[in-house]
């Protein structure tokens, strides 16, 4: 039994590696990671959506000058299978476990965390994710995920545009335009480790 | 009108520079800069945005499958390689942005193509520069593949004259023969290490960012304090990053870990992007509360340190040459050198930054900045002062305040006058050379302060001097020479009196040496 959980972990692995895969595993496909790997969390059934519109918070904190998390991939697409009711947005890591990170709508101005320009979406919405410690670029000041995901205006049901607001002094920061506040849901995935986060419609 | 018509050693530049930066492609860190600074012809602002925005024209024209050698040259063409933030040039002609001069009904549909809002496309050099890009390709199909077609559309001049002018500038950035290596870098794939000297502290090594604007021009707007930080990561990590107009982020200077070498990324007359704080000054023990609610980037230059907030403590090294650099920065700037001046990322920004974090030796430190600058501050508390070289007495009923804001280190002692008082507090500082010094008292304002304060210099020779009356009603929050004299090797005093007629204060905020 254990040999199969690995066998199919493993094989989970490399599709999703490799493949670059449009859409993230559904709840139910992911069982195996999940099982896997004890700090992965739970992630909700489709058919049961209890999000949450408060805070949702994760620390994690880590020896200087070890290795930071590199965020090298973020996609937004609807999810929900058969019959969607939320938009996942998945921000890929490098290395075996995700950054800690911080989900919560705001009121107040965007602003570049260097800069302190403001920054506007789309939507009535604000949704604001931070990942730290994390960095999406790498040693040599080049930028991780694609130019074009650092800003996307997917054109998703909730989700109508991501932007990159901060990627300084080991914290990255996103601002999700969300059409409307919506409850969402952060889980965690391993191989590769992600943070998933569906926003209800 | 569009700019960029004009000499074809334009394009040379452009391709040389692109040349340049290809076969450095996979240098490890730095991707030899500064040479090709040297070889860019003359540009309006000669320190204005470097040709950082190569990776982003590559990244660019891999997705929408055009030339990076095109994108960059059009680039160079509109805008030589600067971020225009649009203005109408002439009424009933949409306004230009970006890197790549893009304006109205274009800007609009380059922008859809890429799947970016048209706000972006104005204000972000990475979505400006892709929005382009998918516009070039769109002209290209509709034109049957024809670049040079999309490119004179792209142009949007109507007298073919024009057009042609504008098509032979950017086609010689790409057809031009290569021209002869430059000595200096005939040798190697890459030219020698960069030794530029930044431009406003010379050992620096300049490696100019395009992250920067310009500061407000009122009063906000000029260089008051120096704000600390660390880089979380490395140093080629941090700086490599900060150059990178893809991170929208800089800082003023990036010190190594072992302070053998910092970088220059910005002018310090211009606004680097390091802190996005809006100011409180009840964060800084109520200093300047005229700037609160400024964009603390207006006002700070900004020194990224390599390490981490949470390190348990920072390299000799790393601190000896920080401190030469606020010192020579503070003196250029005539900004005071304390703890309301140069101040950490994380006292101003404390919602989200802890940086440089608590172990960073704020005492130390800022005494090491005074001393480099050649000045030994006195403190009224013994906390702010370094016991080998500055020592203060306070008398019993002599009373701890720091209500009136602008006091040096964490507050000041007062005391109420008195014609038959002896007592006063006690400034003495250590002369390891005899010499002349200039010797600056301090005190707070307020309307209860005394006319006539009086202080004595007491000399380590058993000499003594009785300075002023000097009137503590004016002046307060800033340093007021007493007088300059010849003092010798060892323990000199200045001791700051209260005898004097009842019905008001005196009050001991600090001594200045220098």
């Amino acid at each position: 039994m254990a040999s199969r959980t690995t066998v199919a972990m493993v094989v989970l692995a490399i599709l999703t590696a490799g493949c670059g895969p449009r859409t993230e595993p559904r709840p139910s496909d992911s069982q195996a990671s999940e099982r896997a790997s004890a700090s992965s969390a739970v992630i909700p059934q489709d058919t049961a959506f209890k999000g949450t519109i408060a805070p949702v918070q994760r620390t994690r904190s880590l020896l200087p000058y070890a290795a930071r998390p590199v965020l090298r991939a973020v996609r937004a697409d609807r999810g929900g299978g058969p019959s969607p009711s939320y938009d996942r947005v998945v921000f890929e890591f490098t290395g075996d476990s995700v950054p800690g990170y911080r989900v919560q709508y705001t009121t107040g101005p965007v602003q570049r965390c260097g800069s302190g320009d403001r920054v506007s979406v789309a939507g009535t919405g604000r949704l604001l994710v931070r990942f730290e410690p994390a960095q999406a670029h790498d040693e040599q000041g080049n930028p991780t995920p694609s130019l074009a995901a650092r800003h996307s205006a997917p054109g998703l049901t909730a989700v109508r545009e991501i932007t990159l607001i901060c990627d300084f002094e080991g914290q990255v920061e996103w601002v999700l335009g969300v059409a409307a506040q919506a409850a969402y849901r952060v889980s965690e995935l391993t191989g590769p480790a992600r943070v998933v986060l569906d926003v209800s419609w | 009108m569009k700019p960029g018509l004009g000499p074809r050693a334009w394009g040379l530049g452009v391709f040389v520079v692109i040349a340049l930066a290809t076969s450095c492609r996979k240098s490890p860190v730095q991707p030899c800069p500064n040479t090709r600074l040297a070889l860019i012809p003359p540009r309006p602002q000669a320190l204005g945005p470097s040709p950082a925005f190569d990776s982003i024209f590559r990244s660019a024209g891999a997705e929408f499958h055009v030339p990076p050698a095109l994108l960059a040259s059009v680039g160079w063409v509109e805008t030589r390689w600067q971020m225009l933030r649009g203005a109408e040039e002439f009424p009933g002609r949409p306004a230009a942005f970006g890197v790549m001069g893009l304006r109205g009904a274009a800007l609009a549909r380059g922008a859809a193509l890429a799947g970016v809002t048209v706000d972006a496309a104005r204000h972000d050099p990475v979505a400006n520069i892709r929005a382009a890009a998918a516009l070039l390709a769109a002209y290209a199909a509709e034109a049957g593949g024809d670049w040079n077609a999309a490119t004179a559309r792209y142009s949007e001049i109507d007298m073919p004259a024009g057009r042609g002018a504008y098509l032979a500038a950017v086609a010689d950035a790409q057809s031009a023969p290569q021209p002869a290596p430059a000595p200096t870098i005939a040798a190697a794939a890459c030219p020698p290490p960069d030794t530029t000297a930044g431009p406003d502290f010379p050992s620096s090594i300049w490696r100019p960012s395009p992250n920067f604007d310009q500061r407000a021009t009122d009063s906000t707007g000029v260089p008051h304090m120096v704000i600390i930080h660390t880089c979380e990561s490395n140093y080629p990590s941090c700086w490599s990053w900060l150059a990178n107009p893809v991170s929208q982020v800089s800082a003023h200077y990036v010190v190594n870990e072992d302070g053998s070498e910092i970088s220059q990324l910005v002018r310090e007359p211009t606004r680097a992007w390091h802190i996005a704080a809006l100011y409180d000054c009840a964060l800084n023990r109520r200093h300047a509360c005229w700037l609160d609610s400024v964009q603390s980037n207006h006002f700070t230059v900004g020194i990224e340190h390599a390490g981490f907030a949470l390190q348990d403590s920072f390299p000799r090294g790393l601190l000896e040459r920080s401190a030469a650099l606020v010192c020579d920065i503070t003196r250029d700037r005539a900004i005071p050198r304390d703890w309301q001046h140069i101040v950490g990322h994380g006292q101003l920004q404390p919602a989200n930054r802890t940086d440089p974090g608590p172990n960073w030796p704020w005492i130390a430190y800022v005494h090491r900045v005074q001393a480099l600058c050649g000045e030994l501050v006195v403190d009224d508390s013994s906390q702010f002062n370094a016991s080998s070289d500055a020592r203060v007495v306070v008398p019993a009923g002599w009373q701890a305040a720091d209500t009136t804001p602008d006091y040096y280190g964490g507050g000041y002692h007062w005391a109420s006058t008195n014609p038959t008082a002896t007592d006063g507090v006690e400034f003495s500082f250590y002369v390891a050379a005899s010499g002349t010094r200039t010797l600056d008292a301090r005190w707070t304002s307020g309307t209860n302060r005394s006319p006539q304060a009086t202080y004595a210099l007491i000399t380590s020779a058993g000499d003594t001097v009785q300075i002023g009356p000097v009137d503590q009603r004016i002046g307060g929050g800033a340093w007021h020479a007493l007088g300059t004299w010849m003092l010798p090797v060892g323990w000199n005093s200045v001791v700051l009196l209260r005898r004097g007629a009842t019905g008001s204060v005196v009050v001991a905020d600090g001594l200045r040496v220098r």
